[in-house]
């Protein structure tokens, strides 16, 4: 049998039946578009994480007080016996690789000014902290590298707490109290929304020594260091390590590199696809099932043709894979079309709801491909054996 | 023609083509298993959390320093940093409110403790004598701590299982002196193995008086404060006299949270139920896939039995009567399909709570019971157009051609 009368057989075979064809396609096809769905809606949720992550840069170490304890959190800024200092925030900035550090701490307070007030988030931070965190200062300018000790009151203020407090006014020069004491705003940070659902915006930023003494607090919440991109993470995290543990005699702060954070939560969410995605698959198997069925009906009707083709010498791995190649057409043209579908509803759904993030990934898309047919050509196995084991004489006699 | 005859007619039906009749009840059977069986896992997620919950005690409340006017919770919230921080009087006061049974405030930090030569860093959590009913928690062995006056710094503390085993050891704990940052401080007690509570291992800690807590990491502030209403019914009460009460204290101004645990569980119910529903929804097109099977198989045996119903229809039997047949037989499938496929199902939640057993993992019956009905009805809406087909047959035709 040469190949364009393998190719003729398999493809009349499927069109001399189009509607059952179209069924059994249609099921495959539902199959692969529940998962190329699934799997864009989940890997677009991924992607939109790790760029929520990611938009500060990549290269940003923490360091928290407190060792970490075996269940991953560490309460140590709650509080600790041996908290964190702007010293040491300092010290840490002196470090080869390190390009600056920054205090944090953070806490909630009443900010006032010309009448109006407002509850917001007060975050004590340093000079470097807009630069570290690519914050852009539109209107006047971010916090003066100034001595811990002699900060002076002044602010900088979200945009969101901006527009509540002085409308479209100039806020610059201008005095607000925040938690009882005065300050001057000396610049509005540009807008940048919610941050992994903190919003940044409705914020007001201060020295964060003067933000200790605010909260009456001794220790820093976090320092984060900003080291050169290319610098080997692990000597960096080693030599913060050495820096800390001279400073405090002991192994007594937890050191988390973003990038490992980044890892775990590409990880996790990638298992998270990865589940989703087989729960569609279960339709997939369906559809299996779908096609093991109409094959099984396909061999029992055509035992007169295979017993023809058997009599005029057509040997049994040829009549095996006619049926296979039938099995595999017909997964093939369901995946794809299937392909399509979901490729389509995964962009209609993105156009309908633009917050929800959709990207489609393209190996999981081959892949569901590639499962479609290996699926078809399994389910075609026993039915194209049957075909192949048939006697001539007795499949002639049957029609 | 009565209904007996006709079941027996489409169970005929089915039997004679047995192998592809076995097929499709298959492809209906991993449609329901696979609705049953992860339904059956998100309730179980969801029976979880609510356990989880449950074993913080009941009729709680929560205390949390700040207030946001956006609605959403900065790190500065959860930590409790505001200029007016709640204090130890704050949660003395609440005791005054009618509708409040209880209040065992908290703050917490970590610090190195040390006994013999052994030293761990632990979790210190500074409270009153009154968590331990708040918590429901047991004693292994010693006393929890004393009652009496919360302002007394006595050097005392209170440690998990965790925590016992690390240092001690094999030795017995109750009345010896340990050491916790620079103060020395007198186990009184050791708790009894309680396991995670909400991410938060309570066997790792070590409990002591608040204000001890308070002296070791030099604050004067709580974290929150936990408050246990008289009753059920009286939480809106309780919560309505704890925000009156720390307005008035803090010269009127509306600066804490207070947070109903019910609030808090039903958030995590209705996300989880959601999520249950997806999951489930997500199943249920694998129930689409079969339906189409359904049709495709119908659609051949109708055209396979022409003869039959050719015959059929020569001896009077009406269009009506021929249609009910074919979706006798669809309904008689998805039966068997459904009963197989929900046999398959418990078995895979039993399973899973044999695997796992902290998960509740019991198929809601709303879940079982749509599983079927779709089940059901997708093998009946698929028979429609095979069946009309069949009906529309032409006797005389349909019996004349071979």
């Amino acid at each position: 049998m040469q190949l364009a009368d393998f190719l003729q057989l398999t493809s009349t075979s499927l069109t001399a039946h189009r509607l059952r064809s179209v069924l059994t396609a249609l099921g495959i096809a539902v199959g692969i578009a529940a998962v190329v769905l699934l799997t864009s809606i989940g890997a677009g949720l991924q992607r939109f994480v790790v760029s929520e992550f990611t938009q500060f840069g990549t290269n940003i170490i923490s360091v928290s007080p407190g060792r970490i304890s075996t269940q991953g959190v560490s309460v140590g800024v709650f509080g600790t016996v041996r908290p964190l200092t702007i010293d040491d925030a300092n010290a840490l900035a002196r470090l080869p690789h390190v390009q600056m550090t920054n205090p944090a701490v953070s806490g909630n307070a009443e900010v006032a000014a010309g009448g109006r007030t407002r509850r917001v988030m007060v975050v004590g931070v340093g000079a470097s902290f807009a630069s570290a965190f690519k914050l852009r200062v539109p209107v006047g300018s971010f916090l003066p590298q100034e001595d811990a000790s002699q900060a002076r009151a002044f602010a900088v203020l979200g945009a969101t707490l901006r527009k509540e407090l002085f409308g479209d006014a100039n806020p610059l020069g201008e005095r607000v109290e925040i938690g009882g004491s005065r300050y001057r705003v000396i610049g509005v940070l540009e807008s940048r929304g919610q941050v992994l659902g903190m919003d940044l915006d409705d914020a007001v930023y201060i020295p964060a020594a003067r933000a200790l003494e605010l909260f009456n607090r001794e220790g820093l919440m976090e320092i984060n260091v900003i080291h050169d991109p290319e610098a080997d993470v692990d000597a960096v995290v080693e030599s913060i390590r050495r820096t800390m543990i001279g400073r405090h005699g002991r192994d007594d702060v937890t050191i988390t590199p973003q990038q490992k954070m980044l890892d775990v939560l590409s990880s996790v969410l990638g298992v998270l696809t990865f589940a989703v995605g087989a729960l569609g698959g279960i339709s997939l198997l369906v559809g299996g099932v779908g096609i093991l069925t109409i094959m099984t009906i396909s061999v029992a009707e055509r035992t007169g043709e295979i017993g023809l083709l058997r009599a005029l010498g057509a040997r049994r791995v040829q009549i095996l894979s006619l049926f296979l190649a039938e099995a595999a057409l017909l997964a093939a043209v369901g995946g794809l079309s299937g392909l399509v579908l979901g490729v389509g509803l995964a962009w209609l759904l993105g156009l309908v709801f633009p917050a929800l993030p959709v990207s489609t990934p393209w190996t999981y898309a081959l892949l569901a491909e590639v499962i479609a047919v290996a699926i078809g050509i399994a389910a075609g196995v026993l039915p194209a054996r049957r075909a192949a084991r048939m006697d001539p004489v007795e499949a002639l006699r049957a029609e | 023609m009565r209904w007996h005859d006709a079941t027996r007619f489409a169970w005929g039906g089915l039997r004679g083509f047995r192998s592809r009749a076995l097929l499709m009840v298959l492809s209906m059977a991993i449609g329901v298993g696979a609705v049953v069986v992860l339904t059956a896992l998100g309730e179980g997620a969801r029976g979880y959390v609510v356990n989880q919950f449950s074993a913080l005690g009941t009729n709680l409340l929560i205390v949390f320093p700040g207030r946001t006017e956006t609605g959403g919770t900065g790190t500065g919230m959860l930590v409790g940093q505001t200029p007016r921080d709640l204090t130890l009087e704050d949660a003395l006061a609440l005791t005054r409110a009618p509708g409040i049974a209880a209040v065992a405030p908290l703050t917490i930090g970590t610090a190195l403790m040390t006994y013999g030569g052994r030293s761990r860093e632990t979790i210190v959590l500074g409270t009153s004598w009154h968590w331990k009913d708040i918590r429901g928690v047991e004693m292994q062995s010693g006393s929890f701590l004393p009652a009496g006056d919360a302002r007394a710094a006595t050097p005392v503390c209170v440690i998990g299982r965790t925590v016992r085993d690390e240092l001690f050891g094999s030795e017995v704990a109750v009345g010896r002196q340990v050491r916790i940052g620079d103060r020395r401080y007198r186990v009184i007690g050791v708790m009894t193995p309680h396991g995670e509570s909400l991410g938060f291992n309570m066997d790792e800690v070590v409990i002591v008086p608040v204000a001890a807590a308070q002296a070791l990491f030099d604050i004067s502030t709580l974290l929150r404060i936990l408050v246990e209403a008289r009753s059920r019914s009286d939480i809106p009460r309780a919560k309505a006299q704890a925000e009156a009460i720390l307005q008035e204290r803090h010269d009127g101004e509306r600066d804490v949270t207070v947070v109903t645990q019910d609030a808090v569980l039903e958030t995590f119910d209705r996300i989880l139920r959601a999520l249950t529903l997806a999951v489930g929804g997500i199943a249920g097109i694998s129930l689409a896939v079969s339906g189409i099977l359904v049709m495709n198989v119908m659609l051949i045996a109708v055209s396979q039995r022409r003869q039959e119903i050719g015959l059929l229809k020569a001896v009077g039997a009406t269009r009506a009567q021929i249609r009910v047949l074919f979706l006798i037989e669809a309904l008689l499938l998805a039966m068997l399909g459904a009963a197989a496929g929900l046999a398959l199902g418990l078995a895979g939640s039993a399973l899973i709570r044999r695997l796992y057993p902290a998960l509740p993992a019991y198929a809601p019956s709303w879940a079982i019971a749509a599983a079927l009905l779709t089940a059901a009805l997708t093998a009946i809406v698929f028979t429609l157009l095979p069946a009309r087909r069949a009906a529309r047959l032409d006797p005389v035709l349909a019996l004349s051609r071979r």
